[in-house]
């Protein structure tokens, strides 16, 4: 399992284009299950409703984690992407 | 006579729980035409959008409100029969913090189709140069066997939009 913490910059926090852009990400890495924590509610990333319902705002800090084959190219892909779009 | 009244008494309409109704009143379009690909790409799930008439979003069907945002511009709701479902008002509205939206209800509550959720002011909405076109879209889709929607149409609540076989 791999991990990182990040904490969120947008403003707007991960409304639903941020969401439906992470769960497409997180679906794409097959045999791998991507985590999303946020004070110690964890969801998977796959599940969209359950995702925008953990209210992620800017200024908190949440913990992506990756289990499976794919771990490490899913860890590097959503790291990009938190970087890029949060 | 005293039929009808026995089966369409003066109790509560029942709906069949695979029926979703539009929120809003307005016209209906495919997703397909919303102008961004979020919603267009059914990235979010499949569904309809409505170019809303009124800034009034009653619930589509008997539901539980999952998440109403704090910023009132979006709601996503679980319906009886397992639906998740995600109205989003206008695009980029998220932007407006809260001005323009009046939420009604709280997450976790239970609505009954036609109860007030919450409410737009479309006018502020266009005057802030945003859309207000609305996605209502089914997210779990994959849990059913389809989706059949109706767009191209003038809708209120009264009217079925989506409708879902398991």
């Amino acid at each position: 399992m791999k991990q990182f913490e990040y904490t969120i910059n947008d403003p707007l926090g991960i409304h639903a284009r941020p969401a439906g852009m992470l769960v497409k990400e997180a679906k794409a890495f097959a045999d791998t299950v991507v985590t999303i924590t946020k004070n110690g509610t964890t969801v998977k990333a796959g599940q969209l409703m359950k995702l925008m319902s953990l209210g992620v705002k800017q200024g908190d800090v949440v913990t992506v984690a990756a289990e499976g084959a794919n771990e490490d190219a899913a860890i590097a892909a959503l790291t990009a992407f938190f970087n890029n779009n949060l | 006579m005293g039929l009808f009244d026995k089966l369409f008494g003066k109790k509560e309409e029942t709906f069949d729980p695979n029926h979703i109704f539009a929120p809003m009143a307005g016209q209906t379009v495919p997703v397909a035409e919303v102008p961004d690909p979020t919603f267009a790409q059914g990235i979010l799930g499949e569904g309809i959008a409505i170019i809303p008439a009124d800034g009034k979003v009653y619930a589509p069907c008997n539901a539980t409100v999952d998440t109403m945002f704090e910023t009132g511009h979006a709601c996503s709701l679980v319906a009886e029969n397992g639906a998740e479902i995600l109205i989003h008002v206008g695009l980029e509205t998220v932007g407006l913090g809260g001005k323009c939206f009046k939420a009604q209800v709280k997450n976790g509550q239970k609505v009954k189709k036609g109860q007030l959720m919450f409410e737009a002011d479309l006018e502020g909405i266009k005057a802030a140069g945003l859309n207000t076109i609305t996605p209502v879209l089914v997210c779990n889709v994959d849990d059913f066997a389809s989706l059949n929607s109706h767009t191209g149409n003038a809708v209120t609540n009264d009217d079925v939009v989506i409708e879902l076989s398991k």
